[in-house]
């Protein structure tokens, strides 16, 4: 079988067999719902809620202010407790709205089904669709799902790529989808597919996932009207980002510092294709999502259908709670993900993980012995050695001339560097400090 | 379960892959075992005292650096300065009186790789600073070769030296440069000949370098593209007149040519780290090794060859890669 590869890239362990044979499980309704009004890249939502309001489930709680932001809704009925500062994930303050469930009301809320008629759908449908929904970028990178379905006039969108790579080690939340909601996926894109009538739809998977295959292979026949493609990749760390996934299954390459849609590609990930079909057939705005918890440090690994806003302190718990051995806890998958300082953080509209890690010792960096280890994986061919240490020098505008911008923080250098230099963090060191001072 | 405060607080990725500098170290120091039996066989056992007191050399002189800069001491075993000990006494000859290996193994660590501000910061190749230094200040003793014993029985004998006893000899690579007589290919093959205590055995050189370049810590377009050059530079005049110039199989398989490809180009510090810097450092280093071997005065030329490329590679290394999508955004 043909399998589609990248150039660069790493073969980290996997540790997938944590979670990849737990189907998903429905998480209990928490006590209180702490919900982030930041759930997505672009600008926060602006709470349309205060202090005491009633809300249902589904309700708009914080709207999207323009382009580039998402609409924030509640997913569970109750009362607003209210609206506090809170720090995200990573440190960034941002308002959290407080909902204390009415578990009652939550439940005898139903979504119910509801027909589509296919000749209505087109790109503006969608769009709209999307962002009453709230949808965005699931696999963690959160771009609203409205903008990237909205390119401009002039561009032809002829190739859609379902991202099912789920290259992180530990994450299972995709695999678990596509195994058990193979159909709701393959709707999701026959709308994208209705609107813009791609001549390729390719659906994108690792070969570590044979079941996901197998299903999407059997399943693809009940799409005839779809120009269907299973496409197994090659199971490489970071097969499931953007450009390279685009390059490996249709040697596209994606000019620096453009986006899909100059090369007439649109890729999106599994749980944004599944959460573009709920609000479509239910009318069932983003307010769960799939989460793995896993690792080393937790009792029980599950995946776990989450509302957003549930408190990650509760997914701790319900899966029977975390070891002594834990020094780490991290939100996201461990190649990309963030470093939780405690448990008082919410679940996020692009939280595909939550790890407990027990790595012992955290060896300090040595000096770099020039082995070139991070260029030969860096999928972008970047020179990270050099970002790294014109970062350590201050020299950032050598850094930006070194291509610093086309970094897209996949990690691989850092994990490839044998004398530990921290070379991601001093990269994002210096792109920070690039568009802070506005070198 | 403990309380939730105190997790480790660090920026992703959260994992690391199993590479380090002292396996990198380890790994090559294990790899020259090999080296360093033949090498024991060929010239005796007081060989392996050169070896000890050149380890034992360069951690001293290490750890005294490192003390003096009031830095820890405890970074001397990351196995650096026993792979800087191996090379250079490698590249000694055999008869080397044990005070030069202490003086070169002092210099090699001191100007070769501490004054630049230790690993990771040197510019020329420490155990070539260290032969070096020898060679300026002892050029007798350095020259003065002896015979490796018949170890290999089933060799045909050789044409370039004496075999009654342990005799002093002219190395093959001498002899073809000033006698125009070469030994026979099979005895430079098991490198049973007068030459350095390491270097001259191919058979056992490969089989390390060979494992370290399947562990990808040896570049294998490095070794290839000065392998080529050499190949080819020494096969140009060898077609011009075979007469007065050795053939190319014999320029790869004499002196320490595949001693360098594998051991000394390879060094990552002090070569280029980008595919393309890499055969450009081993297409230069083969250049300089044919002029140098063919016209110059020191047969054994390739140690000059690698310490220029050594000097040059800090700007091969400015050049950058073409990154993903730059083609198709000019």
């Amino acid at each position: 079988m043909l399998t589609f590869s990248l150039r660069g890239g790493i073969h980290p362990a996997y540790h997938k067999e944590l979670a990849s044979e737990h189907p998903i499980e429905p998480f209990p309704l928490p006590k209180r719902l702490e919900i982030p009004l930041s759930q997505h890249l672009g600008l926060p939502a602006a709470a349309v809620v205060s202090r005491g309001d009633e809300v249902s489930a589904g309700n708009v709680i914080a709207e999207a202010p323009k382009l580039i932001s998402a609409h924030v809704h509640t997913p569970a009925a109750g009362k607003v407790r209210s609206v506090v500062q809170k720090p995200l994930p990573g440190g960034r303050m941002c308002d959290y709205v407080q909902v204390d469930v009415d578990e009652e009301a939550t439940e005898a809320h139903e979504w119910r089904a509801r027909s589509v008629d296919l000749a209505e759908v087109d790109a503006q449908w969608l769009a709209r669709t999307s962002r009453e929904a709230g949808i965005v970028g699931m696999g963690g990178a959160t771009f609203p799902t409205d903008v990237k379905l909205s390119p401009p006039p002039t561009a032809k969108l002829d190739v859609f790529i379902l991202n099912g790579a789920e290259c992180e080690p530990y994450l299972t939340c995709d695999h678990r989808m596509m195994v058990e909601h193979t159909h709701e996926i393959l709707q999701g894109i026959e709308l994208a597919h209705t609107a813009f009538g791609f001549s390729r739809v390719i659906i994108g998977i690792e070969e570590n996932k044979p079941d996901a295959l197998e299903a999407f292979r059997r399943e693809s026949a009940r799409f005839p009207d779809m120009p269907l493609e299973v496409a197994p990749l090659e199971t490489r760390y970071p097969q499931g980002a953007e450009k390279v996934l685009i390059e490996s299954t249709t040697k596209r390459v994606v000019p620096a510092g453009k986006l899909p849609f100059e090369v007439g590609v649109v890729a999106a990930n599994v749980q944004t294709m599944y959460a573009l079909q709920q609000a479509a057939y239910l009318g069932k705005p983003l307010i769960e999502r799939i989460v793995t918890v896993s690792g080393a440090g937790i009792a029980t690994p599950k995946n776990l259908r989450v509302p957003v806003g549930t408190p990650v302190a509760d997914l701790a718990e319900f899966c029977g709670g975390f070891s002594e051995r834990t020094t780490k806890v991290v939100m996201g998958g461990p190649m990309t993900g963030i470093a939780l300082p405690s448990l008082d953080y919410s679940v996020t509209k692009g939280s595909g993980g939550l790890l407990f890690l027990t790595q012992q010792d955290y060896p300090d960096e040595s000096p770099c012995i020039k082995c070139g280890s991070c260029v030969d994986v860096c999928p972008m061919r970047l020179m990270p050695l050099k970002l790294a240490a014109f970062a350590k020098a201050g020299k950032f505008e050598e850094a930006k001339a070194t291509n610093l911008a086309d970094c897209f923080e996949c990690g691989c250098c850092a994990w490839a560097c044998p004398a530990n230099i921290k070379i991601l963090s001093w990269i994002k060191y210096a792109k920070n400090y690039v568009r802070v001072k506005g070198i | 379960m403990s309380n939730n405060e105190g997790f480790v607080l660090q920026a992703a990725p959260h994992a690391h892959g199993r590479a380090s500098v002292p396996r990198i170290m380890h790994a090559v120091n294990i790899s020259l075992l090999p080296v360093v039996v033949i090498s024991v066989l060929y010239f005796g056992l007081h060989v392996l005292g050169l070896y000890a007191i050149g380890i034992v050399t360069c951690l001293a002189t290490e750890a005294l650096v490192k003390i003096a800069r009031g830095r820890s001491w405890r970074t001397i075993f990351d196995g650096s300065a026993v792979v800087t000990a191996l090379l250079f006494v490698m590249v000694l000859p055999p008869s080397i009186s044990p005070l030069l290996v202490v003086i070169g193994s002092a210099a090699a660590i001191f100007f070769g790789k501490e004054v630049f501000g230790g690993i990771g910061h040197n510019v020329f190749n420490p155990a070539l600073v260290g032969r070096a230094f020898i060679a300026a200040a002892y050029p007798v003793q350095i020259t003065t070769w002896t015979a490796a014993r018949e170890v290999f029985g089933f060799l045909p004998p050789s044409r370039t030296l004496s075999v009654v006893e342990a005799a002093t000899g002219a190395t093959p690579l001498a002899a073809a440069r000033f006698e125009g007589t070469t030994e026979p290919l099979i005895r430079l093959f098991f490198g049973q000949t007068a030459g350095s205590i390491g270097a001259t055995s191919v058979l056992f050189i490969l089989a390390g370098g060979l494992a370290l370049t399947a562990m990808g810590i040896v570049r294998w377009r490095m070794v290839l593209s000065f392998l080529g050059t050499v190949f080819v530079g020494t096969g140009i005049f060898w077609l011009i007149d075979s007469a007065a110039y050795a053939s190319p199989i014999f320029h790869l398989l004499a002196g320490g040519v595949m001693f360098a490809a594998f051991y000394m180009i390879t060094d990552m510090v002090t070569t280029p780290y980008t595919n393309t810097g890499t055969i450009i450092f081993g297409v230069g280093a083969g250049i300089l090794t044919v002029v140098i071997r063919l016209f110059g005065g020191f047969p054994e030329g390739v140690m000059y060859a690698i310490l220029l490329m050594n000097a040059v590679t800090p700007i091969i290394n400015r050049m950058n890669n073409r990154v993903f999508g730059a083609e198709a955004a000019s």
